[in-house]
């Protein structure tokens, strides 16, 4: 690879469960853009099994586009000589399975609480909890024999604070170093350690030659005190190692490219982080979500600590599952329309037999956005599970000052209209006070946040350059009043110096002209038991910037509640969904 | 532009991956002619175990559980056997609770391992072994009519086709189902209910194909013992007409059926083989680029199921029926011209 003062050109394959994605970022006049873009099926699974099938057949297509070639041989050619090939390949990934997990430990409201705060860091599945809670006749016997029948790849062994209980972890090591003894070699699990660290020698030992053991902080040293980042490191670590690396097709892969392999989330979370050191604002947060196929991420950074969570639930393999736990009722009453549980449970299905399609009629629609919306409040639900939000906080239990908030993924961007995919975020994620929401239309900002790895300046540039796109800003004050009452006034001060003076009703939402790109400064008025961000009752000056709704007030309320009358509700939610534009 | 495919071919060459669940021994070996009952793999299914606490059980200090312990390593032991006692006051014994092989002991415990039972994986399809996958299984190349389907229950049969329904339209019912569809496979057509199935059940049926299963049937058919395969998804579909004048065409066939089916990175797709007395096949190109004149199906919207001709490209995106805008291709779907989105549409191939 060329020195990074020479890059000019990077090629990204972004390989989701579904679709692999590739971009072609180039230097035009001096800025970094997208110049080019190409869709495929992932080809990690059968009938291909090769992961760099599908990404062939993206570059062909990008060929054809810029009339450039960038493959020969069977090779990409890079670095890039005169107008042929590029000078730096990357790859992101999501598509592998995730890490089969089981999570050991002794307390399931501490450590085994962290331990799976820990492991929504990366992409995991949780196969079982194996807890000293209970009374177990022969609990050895069952730990291993769950361990048996899980087919673990990792077994996180948690438990004791610093200084605490050290024989129940001795058991649980003892029953894992057991059940791993008596799998063949190849499929023992390895054990990350992130327990009492006055237990690490004999852990270890206690493991010996019977399987791989690593060994991190504790991820709970003391009562009421977490410390998840190196376990969180070494479990990515694992992860990328077991299979990203391990993914069929990649070895071809490796041999266009230097650089590692790096799973999707983290570099999308790479972005979200780059977002919030561009604002510069310790008082608010920044927030990505991007809402997959088979997992949701959300990043997000308070006073410069990122977090990322990744919830392994999408948009097309996670809603049957996610019925199954939760009930067909919440995303019923998301739909605008009457229809049967049995319509809805069979669209559910058919998209995880055909991930790749899309809804073509307006019912289909209604299910789908009812899906972002329900996958966005339980992928929040977890990651807000491991938030300091710091200054950012707002209302203990309620959504800290975010701004801006980012959204991408293909449910949310192949949206028919801007509005609603901004009335679907907004319904999923119920934001508070003062946010900007951008939309990563074209669903380039994990790409981004691989780039930023390799020329840091390429993705900032990319970034100024359009790649995200302002849906508005929102103001969603908080409080309570009676349906129709006036909570929030707001003076629309245009650059070009014309004012428009409005009012915002409770239960409604409110939108009014603020182009993509035009700023304006708002004198909000909010009435005195409400709080819209700057403290109860309190006004002032702020500045906006417009987007394809414009600027939007959803003086709907928080929590947002939806009448029970199926009437009733329907007619609210076609009106919403009428004020957003349709 | 990339468009997704279904294979539904009256004479193709067809491979076959016929896999372990776990790492075996592979027993086929490239060339073998295999029949469908041939076992061409095995595996030992993980045993049962039991994890004996001999210093809990005699109530002895670990260190002391040497002493009390009867048996050792490799030994067999039966159900009831002795494995370890303690004389003396409160003399006590621990016995075996499964039959099986004592295979570690320390700390105080016993690890008793019952027989490992026998996977064995059977050819299902006839036809030649031209691939081995140490430890994991074989591929097996047929001639003849092949169908991937959309849902199966995971069972898999070998035998006669039947088809009891005259249209792709019309849902299979009690009465298409006499004494002569014991052991036969049936071709129904839109769909299946419960009282259906169970009537299938009770005449011992082989397998069953429709079009689609509606969504509350999917718990019962996980405990149906004879494969069940819906070509079209979830719901109430129509068989598409294509997979239906293909299964018609090999009526009073033998077919390998089987249902297996898995979504994510473990993809498997149910299917339809029937050998052909015949070399003349050739393979399917899943690589070529949709063309006008192209047969496809349609797999989302007001047109689901049906199959047709690509008619026409337009260039750029066309309105749907929701308001989005998205490139795709004008199919003639019966009598009807239709736009289809590239994400909706699969070529039949």
């Amino acid at each position: 690879m060329p020195e990074e003062s020479s890059i000019e050109s990077i090629l990204i394959a972004d390989c989701g469960t579904v679709i692999t994605k590739l971009l072609l970022l180039e230097r035009v006049e001096g800025n970094y853009r997208f110049v080019a873009q190409a869709e495929t099926p992932t080809t990690l699974n059968p009938p291909w099994s090769d992961i760099s099938v599908g990404i062939v057949h993206a570059i062909n297509e990008i060929e054809q586009i810029t009339g450039r070639p960038l493959y020969l041989h069977g090779r990409l050619l890079t670095p890039r000589h005169n107008l042929q090939g590029v000078d730096a390949f990357v790859v992101i990934m999501s598509a592998p399975e995730p890490l089969r997990l089981i999570l050991a430990g002794l307390v399931r409201e501490m450590s085994l609480e962290s331990a799976r705060r820990t492991a929504t860091a990366t992409y995991t599945n949780i196969q079982a909890i194996l807890s000293r809670e209970g009374n177990m006749r022969s609990p050895q016997e069952m730990w291993a024999r769950v361990i048996r029948d899980s087919e673990p790849d990792v077994i996180l062994l948690v438990g004791g604070v610093e200084g605490g209980a050290t024989r129940p972890v001795l058991e649980l090591a003892d029953a894992i170093a057991l059940a791993s003894y008596m799998l063949e070699k190849g499929q023992r699990p390895m054990v990350l350690y992130a327990g009492n660290s006055a237990l690490r020698a004999r852990v270890t030992k206690l493991m010996g030659d019977i399987t791989r053991i690593e060994v991190v902080d504790n991820v709970h040293p003391a009562i009421g005190v977490e410390h998840l980042g190196p376990a969180q490191v070494a479990l990515e670590r694992i992860y990328a190692e077991k299979r990203l690396t391990a993914a069929p097709g990649v070895d071809t892969l490796s041999q266009w490219s230097r650089l590692p392999v790096q799973p999707t989330a983290t570099a999308f979370s790479r972005v979200v982080d780059f977002l919030w050191r561009r604002e510069g604002n310790p008082d608010r947060g920044v927030l990505g979500v991007d809402l997959g196929a088979a997992n949701t991420i959300v990043a997000a950074t308070f006073d410069g600590r990122p977090y990322v969570t990744v919830y392994s639930r999408g948009i097309a393999y996670g809603p049957v599952a996610w019925v199954q736990e939760h009930g067909i009722a919440p995303l019923l009453k998301w739909i605008p329309e009457d229809i049967e549980e049995e319509e809805v449970l069979t669209l559910l299905h058919n998209r995880a037999l055909r991930p790749w399609t899309v809804p073509q009629e307006p019912r289909e629609l209604w299910v789908e956005q009812a899906v972002v919306r329900e996958m966005l409040r339980s992928a929040l639900a977890v990651a807000q599970s491991t938030w300091d939000t710091g200054r950012a906080t707002q209302v203990s239990g309620m959504m800290p000052r975010l701004d801006p908030i980012l959204v991408s993924g293909g449910g949310i961007v192949h949206m028919p209209r801007p509005g609603q995919a901004l009335l679907t975020v907004l319904d999923g994620l119920q934001p508070l006070g003062i946010s900007t929401v951008l939309l990563d239309v074209n669903r380039a900002t994990p790409a981004l946040g691989a780039v930023a790895g390799v020329k840091p300046l390429a993705a900032a540039s990319a970034l100024e350059a359009g790649t995200l796109v302002s849906l508005g800003t929102v103001l969603s004050p908080l409080g309570r009043a009676h349906h129709g009452d006036t909570i929030l006034k707001v003076s629309i001060m245009y650059e070009d110096g014309g004012k428009l003076d409005v009012e915002a009703h409770y239960g409604e939402i409110e939108i009014w002209p603020l182009l993509p790109g035009q700023r304006a400064t708002l004198e909000l008025r909010p009435s005195r038991r409400f709080d819209v961000g700057l403290g109860p009752g309190r006004g002032g000056a702020v500045q906006a910037i417009g987007g394809l709704v414009g600027l939007i007030v959803d003086a709907r309320g928080r929590p947002l509640v939806l009448p029970d009358n199926v009437d009733q509700r329907h007619r609210l939610l076609n009106r919403w969904l009428w004020d957003v534009g349709g | 532009m990339f468009v997704s495919y279904t294979i539904v071919n009256p004479l193709t060459i067809i491979r076959t991956t016929r896999r372990l669940p776990r790492k075996g021994e592979v027993l086929a070996r490239v060339g073998d002619p295999v029949e469908p009952a041939h076992i061409v793999a095995q595996a030992n299914e993980p045993p049962d175990f039991r994890i004996i606490d001999v210093a809990r059980e005699l109530d002895v200090p670990v260190k002391k559980t040497a002493t009390c312990v009867r048996v050792k390593d490799g030994d067999n032991v039966n159900e009831g056997d002795v494995l370890a006692t303690r004389g003396g006051l409160g003399a006590r014994a621990v016995r075996a609770p499964i039959s099986g092989v004592i295979v570690g002991k320390g700390r105080g415990r016993l690890w008793l391992e019952a027989p490992p039972t026998l996977i064995r994986l059977n050819a299902l399809v006839p036809g030649t072994v031209v691939t081995v996958l140490p430890g994991e299984g074989v591929v097996i190349e047929t001639v003849g009519a092949h169908i991937q389907a959309a849902w199966g229950n995971g069972r898999e049969a070998f035998g006669v086709m039947r088809a009891v329904v005259r249209a792709p339209k019309n849902p299979m019912r009690p009465k298409h189902i006499d004494a002569s569809a014991q052991g036969a496979i049936l071709v129904g057509g839109s769909k299946i209910d419960e009282e259906t199935l169970e009537h299938a059940i009770e005449m011992q049926v082989r397998g069953i194909i429709v079009g689609s299963i509606p969504p509350s049937l999917m718990k019962r058919l996980e405990t149906v013992t004879f494969p069940v395969i819906a070509t079209e998804g979830i719901g109430d579909m129509p068989m598409c007409q294509a997979i239906f004048d293909l299964l018609r065409s090999i009526d009073g066939r033998e077919a390998a059926v089987s249902g297996q089916w898995q979504a994510g990175s473990s993809f498997k797709r149910p299917y339809i083989v029937t050998p052909m007395p015949t070399q003349a096949g050739n393979p399917v190109d899943p690589e070529s680029p949709p063309a006008v004149g192209n047969r496809v199906r349609v797999l989302r919207g007001p047109y689901a199921s049906a199959s047709g001709i690509i008619a026409e490209m337009p260039t750029g995106a066309v309105p749907l029926e929701n308001g989005a805008r998205m490139p795709g291709v004008y199919v003639d779907v019966g009598k009807e011209r239709a736009f289809v989105p590239f994400a909706n549409l699969e070529r039949l191939l």
